[in-house]
C-alpha cells in the first residue's frame, strides 16, 4: 500500500509537517511508513497496514490517522451523484443475489453513453504516483475511487452481458472464466462469480471477465459496488493464487456504509471524465448498519496504560477518529464506532486507539508490581544446562542441526527409531520429517568440515528427538544428547598424535554424567548403520538410552565421508529424571591409603569389566579405587592371550589398614579372579 | 704447633674453593668435603687424642669457630645461589606451544538464549518449556488467530495431521501455562518454532524464539516498557534508546513493535538499520482479554504483558553475523568463534 502526500493533502491540511514528520507520525502511531520516495514533485511513501486495519487501505483512512495525531480537521470529498445527472428512463439492470450468504449486498448502475478513452489530468497524476498503470478513464476512475475510499468497484461493458442482467451465484464445478489479466481459470465449485445468462463475467471481489471488460469502444457500463463475505473472497484469492487490490481489501472488510456514496462518487467522476448519464441504482440485499457502542472508562484505560489521561484529549482522539462520543450521566464514556472500524470491538481496542494516538512514547516507564517466581529454573533445564557446561570443556563443540529431516535419512539406524512424524506440507523432500534421531545432522555436520579441511572434530548436540506416542498428545519430544569424534583428540608436539576413537567418546558421556551422580553401562549390541555398537543403560535400570559407536563404511559413505567417525546418542529424559545436583560434603579421609598393583594374565575375550566388578566385589569396602593402568598383549604373553595391570588403593575412614590387612585383601581378590574367571598372575 | 697450621691450611684451601664456587651442586661437594662426618674439619676434631690439653683447647676453640664461619659461608652462598638461579634463564623454549587441551564451544544460539534468559531470570522470570508439536487451539485459536482470517497469513504453518502442526511461534507455551496455574505469574519461555519460509541469508523453516509472559493484578504498559527497556539496556548497553511502535497481534492489546537504537551506527543511519537509525527487535503488548478468557482468567482482576524476540536475529546482530544459514551449517571455524 502506497501513499502519496500530494494526495492525502486533498482531505486534511498539511500545512507546516513536511513528509519526513507525516511518515514519522504515522509510524509512531501504527501505520507504518516503510520507505518514502521521490516521484516528480511528490513524496511516495511504502506503507506496511497491518491486517486488522482496511480501513487505512486508502488515502481517506490514511488522512484520517494523521488528522488524529495532527489534531486537524478532515476533510471529505463530495459523495453523492448530483440529481441532474441522473436519468430515471435509463432501463435498470436486475442484480439477482443467488448466493446471500456470500454476497449480503450488492448494487449496480448503468452509466450510458460514455466515451472510453485516456485519462488525463488529475486521477492520472495520482494513480501513476501510487505506481497504478493507466488503463482507460474508467477503469482510472473506479480504481481512483478504490484508492481513495477503500471500496473496490467493478465496471463493466453493459452490451456485453449477456441477457443484460447479473447473477451473484456460486460456481458450478468446472466453470471456466478468463480474466481481464487474459488467463483462463477454472473455478472450484463454490467460489463466488458475477454471471450473466451464459456463464461467469467476473470472480466476484477478485478480478473481472476479460470479454466483459471496458474497451475503447465502450459507451454503456454497469458500474458494481458491493460488499463481500470477507472470508469467501479470501479463499478465492488463495485457490487462484490470484490477489488483487481489490480481494486484499474485501478479504479484510470494507466499509459496509461506503457502498452505496463510492458507487456514487465513482458515477459523478465517470459522467465528468467521459460524458453520459447515471441511471438509478438497483440494490439487492441488505446490509446491517454497523455501529457498535462501546462504554469506554478512563480511569481503566489509565489503570491498565500506567498513565494519567485528559478526558479532553481522550474524547477529541475518539472523535478525530470517526467515533461519536456521549458523556454518560452516571461518568464514563459511550463510544460509537464508526462503521469503517469493524476492528473496534470491546474496550481495550478503544484503550489502544487512545495509547496510540496519545504516543507510546509518552507513557512512563516503570518497574514495580514484580513477583519474582521462587525456583527461575526446574530441575530438568538445570540439569540440561549443567552438561551443555561440562561438554565444551571436554573439547566438545556444540553443533545445532534443523529438526527436520528427509524421509531416507530419517529411516537409517533403523533399529534406535520408531514411529517417525512426517509434515503434511512441507518445503522440500529435504526437509519432511520430525528427525527421530541426531546422528543425521551430526553427520552431516561432520561431512560438511571434513569437505573443508577441518579433519580434527569434537561434536557434540542437544536438541530434541521427534516420536509417535500414546498419551495425552499423539507425539513425543524427547531432549538427546548426540556427540561425534572424528580425526585426532590431541596433536601435541610433546606426545604422539592421538586418534579419536571410541574410548575417548566414553570419557565424554562418563565424565558428563559423573557430576549429576549417574554412572553408565555399556553393552555390546547391533544397530543397523553402525559398526561394533553397544547400547547404553543407566546402571541400576533396565531399558536402554543410548548407544555409542563407530559409524559403519556403509553410512559413512552415504554422508561423503572419508575417514572414521565414533558416534554417540543418549535420550536425556532418565537422565535428567535421575540427575542428582545437590551436593554433600563427605569429610576427607585422614588415614593414608596404599596402593597395590595385580596383572591379571586372562584370554583375549575376556572383558575388563567383569575383572573390575570380581576386584570390587571381593574387596568390599576396603577398597578405595581400581584402575586399569595397562593392557598388554606380545612378545611377554602367550598366544590368545592379554595382560591387564589394575591399580587397587586400600584404605579405611576409620583408621590406617595394617600391612597384613592389605595383603589378605589383595590375595582373597587374586584367589576369586583366579577362581571366576580362570586367570592367572604374571 | 701443627695442627694450628694444619687448620690454618684447611680455612685458605676453603677460602679459595669456596670464592670459585659456581654452582649449588658443587656448593654441596664443598659442605661435605670440610663440614661433612668424614669432612677435613671433622677429621682435625678427631685427631686432637694426642695433643696437650691446652693445644686441644686451642685448637678445638679454633676448628669451633671455622666450622662456624664456613658453615655460614656456604649458607650465604646458598641463598646467593639460589636468588641468582630465579634470574637464570631457563632450560627450555618457552616459545613451544602449550600442552593442555583446548575447549569446545557453545553454540552461539545457545549463547545468545542463556543471555536473554539469564537477564530475565535476574529480573524474577522463570524459565518455561512446552510441546513443538502443537494443536491449532493453542497456537492459534486461544491466542485470538481465527484458523481463516488475513492475521493467519504471518504465521503460515507446517502441519503434521488434522490439527496438529510445528508451532509457529512459543506463544503457545503461554496457554499451556495459563491453564494450569494462577497469576501471578513472570515467566519465559524459550524455544525452536517453525514457517514454512523458502530458506535464504535472512530466512529459516526454523529459528528460536523468547516469549515472556508476566500476569497479576494492575500490571500496566508502563512496567511493560520498564521490563523492556531493562532487557535492552542489558543486552544491547546502557546508552542504547528503545521505542514501541503500535502495532498489531491478535493476543496482545496494546500491541507494539520495539525498536532499539541501531547497535551499528548509534542511530545515525547504516545498512544495517537500512538507513533510518532503529532495529527492530521484539513484539510486545497487553495480553488480550480474550486470551485471558479462553484460559479461564478473569480479564476484569488480571492483567499482564507478553513479548517476544527472535534469537536469530538478535545473535547476528550482537555479532555481526550476516547470514542466517550459517548457524545451521556447523562449520567448526564459526563454531569456535563463540568459544
Amino acid at each position: 500500500m502506497k501513499l502519496s502526500y500530494n494526495w492525502i493533502k486533498d482531505y486534511i491540511d498539511l500545512e507546516g509537517i513536511t513528509p519526513g514528520e507525516l511518515a514519522h507520525a504515522l509510524t509512531m502511531s501504527g501505520s507504518e511508513v516503510d520507505s518514502m520516495e521521490d516521484a516528480g514533485g511528490d513524496k511516495v511513501m511504502e506503507m506496511e497496514i497491518t491486517s486488522n486495519r482496511p480501513d487505512c487501505l486508502n488515502m481517506i483512512g490514511l488522512a484520517r490517522e494523521a488528522s488524529a495525531v495532527f489534531d486537524r480537521d478532515l476533510k471529505l470529498p463530495g459523495m453523492t451523484l448530483e440529481a441532474n445527472l441522473v436519468d430515471k428512463e435509463i432501463e435498470r439492470r436486475e442484480c439477482v443475489i443467488e448466493a446471500a450468504d456470500l454476497c449480503p449486498f450488492y448494487t449496480a448502475r448503468v452509466v450510458s453513453g460514455v466515451s472510453v478513452r485516456a485519462c488525463g489530468g488529475e486521477i492520472k497524476e495520482k494513480l501513476s504516483a501510487l505506481g497504478m498503470r493507466p488503463v482507460n478513464n474508467i477503469v482510472d476512475i473506479t480504481n481512483f475511487c478504490l484508492m481513495e475510499t477503500g471500496q473496490p468497484l467493478h465496471a463493466f461493458d453493459l452490451d456485453k452481458i449477456k441477457g443484460g442482467r447479473v447473477y451473484i451465484r456460486k460456481a458450478a464445478k468446472g466453470e471456466k472464466i478468463t480474466t481481464i489479466d487474459d488467463v483462463e481459470r477454472e473455478l472450484e465449485e463454490g467460489m463466488l462469480v458475477i454471471a450473466d445468462s451464459s456463464g461467469p463475467v467476473a470472480v466476484a471481489g477478485v478480478m473481472g471477465g476479460k470479454e466483459t471488460e471496458v474497451t475503447e469502444s465502450t459507451e454503456n457500463i454497469l458500474l458494481e459496488s458491493a460488499y463481500f463475505d470477507p472470508l469467501s473472497i479470501r479463499r478465492t484469492a488463495r485457490a487462484l493464487g490470484l490477489s488483487s487490490d481489490s480481494s486484499y481489501r474485501f478479504e479484510r472488510g470494507v466499509d459496509k456504509a461506503s457502498v452505496i456514496p463510492s458507487s456514487d462518487r465513482a458515477a459523478s467522476l465517470i459522467i465528468a471524465e467521459a460524458g453520459g448519464k447515471a441511471g438509478l441504482m438497483s440494490v439487492s440485499g441488505q446490509l446491517e448498519a454497523p455501529g457498535k457502542k462501546i462504554e469506554f472508562d478512563i480511569t481503566g484505560a489509565e489503570r491498565v496504560l500506567g498513565v494519567s489521561l485528559q478526558k479532553a484529549r481522550t474524547v477529541r482522539i475518539l472523535e478525530r477518529l470517526g467515533a461519536e462520543v456521549t458523556e454518560k450521566k452516571e461518568g464514563g464514556l459511550s463510544v460509537k464506532v464508526p462503521s469503517f472500524r469493524e476492528d473496534l470491538e470491546r474496550e481495550i481496542d478503544l484503550v489502544e486507539e487512545v495509547a496510540r494516538v496519545f504516543g507510546y512514547d509518552n507513557i512512563p516507564v516503570t518497574i514495580s508490581r514484580f513477583v519474582p517466581s521462587i525456583e527461575r529454573k526446574n530441575h530438568s533445564r538445570r540439569v540440561l544446562d549443567r552438561i551443555r557446561r561440562s561438554l565444551p570443556a571436554f573439547g566438545m563443540s556444540e553443533i545445532m542441526s534443523y529438526s527436520l529431516i528427509g524421509q531416507e535419512a530419517a529411516e537409517r539406524f533403523k533399529s534406535i527409531v520408531s514411529g517417525e512424524v512426517v509434515l503434511d506440507n512441507p518445503l522440500s523432500e529435504e526437509h519432511k520429517v520430525l528427525t527421530p534421531h541426531l546422528l543425521d545432522g551430526m553427520l552431516k555436520a561432520v561431512s560438511h568440515n571434513l569437505n573443508r579441511q577441518n579433519t580434527d572434530l569434537r561434536l557434540f548436540e542437544i536438541g530434541k528427538i521427534y516420536s509417535r506416542a500414546e498419551g495425552k498428545t499423539p507425539f513425543d519430544e524427547e531432549e538427546t544428547f548426540c556427540a561425534a569424534v572424528t580425526g585426532e583428540v590431541d596433536r601435541g608436539w610433546q606426545t604422539d598424535s592421538r586418534p579419536a576413537d571410541i574410548f575417548y567418546l566414553k570419557g565424554v558421556v562418563d565424565g558428563m554424567l559423573a557430576p549429576l551422580k549417574l554412572k553408565a553401562e555399556y553393552s555390546p549390541s547391533v544397530i543397523k548403520g553402525l559398526s561394533g555398537a553397544a547400547e547404553i543403560k543407566l546402571s541400576g535400570e533396565k531399558d536402554p538410552i543410548g548407544v555409542i559407536a563407530g559409524v559403519s563404511p556403509r553410512m559413512l559413505k552415504e554422508y561423503n565421508i572419508q575417514q572414521p567417525v565414533f558416534a554417540v546418542q543418549l535420550r536425556l529424559r532418565r537422565v535428567m529424571e535421575k540427575a542428582v545436583l545437590e551436593k554433600h560434603y563427605h569429610s576427607i579421609p585422614k588415614f593414608p591409603f596404599s596402593s597395590r598393583d595385580v596383572s591379571v594374565l586372562c584370554v583375549v575375550d575376556t572383558p575388563a569389566g567383569e575383572i573390575k566388578k570380581v576386584i570390587s566385589a571381593t574387596g568390599e569396602d576396603l577398597i578405595r579405587d581400581v584402575r586399569l593402568v595397562d593392557i598388554y598383549e606380545g612378545d611377554q604373553v602367550p598366544e590368545g592371550k592379554k595382560s591387564l595391570t589394575y591399580s587397587i588403593t586400600y584404605g579405611l575412614d576409620t583408621r590406617t589398614l595394617r600391612e597384613e590387612e592389605i595383603e589378605a585383601v589383595h590375595g582373597k581378590i587374586k584367589e576369586a579372579l583366579q577362581k571366576d574367571l580362570g586367570v592367572s598372575f604374571r | 704447633m701443627e695442627t694450628v697450621k694444619k687448620l690454618e691450611q684447611i680455612k685458605k684451601e676453603f677460602e679459595e674453593e669456596i670464592s670459585s664456587c659456581r654452582g649449588e651442586k658443587e656448593l654441596e661437594d664443598i659442605r661435605i668435603r670440610y663440614l661433612g662426618r668424614k669432612g677435613e674439619l671433622t677429621s682435625v676434631l678427631r685427631s686432637l687424642s694426642g695433643l696437650s690439653p691446652e693445644e686441644k683447647r686451642e685448637v678445638g676453640k679454633k676448628a669451633n669457630i671455622f666450622k662456624n664461619e664456613f658453615s655460614s659461608r656456604i649458607d650465604s652462598l646458598k641463598s646467593e645461589l639460589e636468588e641468582k638461579e630465579e634470574e637464570d634463564t631457563p632450560g627450555y623454549d618457552i616459545t613451544l606451544p602449550g600442552t593442555a587441551p583446548s575447549e569446545g564451544s557453545v553454540h552461539p544460539i545457545t549463547r545468545v538464549m542463556g543471555r536473554i534468559s539469564d537477564i530475565f531470570v535476574s529480573l524474577g522470570f522463570r524459565i518455561a518449556d512446552g510441546p513443538e508439536v502443537e494443536s491449532e487451539f493453542y497456537n492459534f485459536e486461544a491466542l485470538n488467530i481465527p484458523l481463516d482470517h488475513p492475521s493467519r497469513d504471518a504465521f503460515d504453518t507446517f502441519y503434521v495431521e488434522g490439527e496438529y502442526l510445528l508451532r509457529s511461534h512459543t506463544s503457545n507455551v503461554q496457554i499451556h501455562i495459563m491453564q494450569e496455574e494462577e497469576p501471578p505469574l513472570q515467566v519465559i519461555m524459550p524455544g525452536r518454532v517453525y514457517r514454512p519460509d523458502a530458506v535464504d541469508a535472512t530466512h529459516s523453516f526454523m529459528f528460536h524464539q523468547v516469549e515472556g509472559l508476566m500476569v497479576g493484578e494492575d500490571i500496566r504498559f508502563s512496567d511493560l516498557k520498564g521490563v523492556l527497556s531493562l532487557f535492552c539496556k542489558s543486552m544491547f548497553g546502557k546508552d542504547i534508546k528503545m521505542r514501541l511502535r503500535p502495532h498489531f497481534f491478535p493476543f496482545t492489546e496494546p500491541s507494539a513493535e520495539v525498536d532499539i537504537s541501531c547497535i551499528i551506527c548509534g542511530g545515525k543511519g547504516c545498512r544495517v538499520c537500512s538507513g533510518n537509525g532503529w532495529l527492530e527487535i521484539l513484539g510486545a503488548g497487553m495480553v488480550n482479554p480474550r486470551v485471558f478468557e479462553a484460559v479461564g482468567y478473569d480479564p476484569g482482576k488480571y492483567t499482564g504483558f507478553a513479548f517476544g524476540m527472535g534469537v536469530e536475529r538478535i545473535a547476528m546482530l550482537l555479532y555481526g553475523i550476516d547470514d542466517i544459514r550459517l548457524f545451521y551449517e556447523n562449520d567448526i571455524r564459526f563454531l569456535e568463534q563463540f568459544r
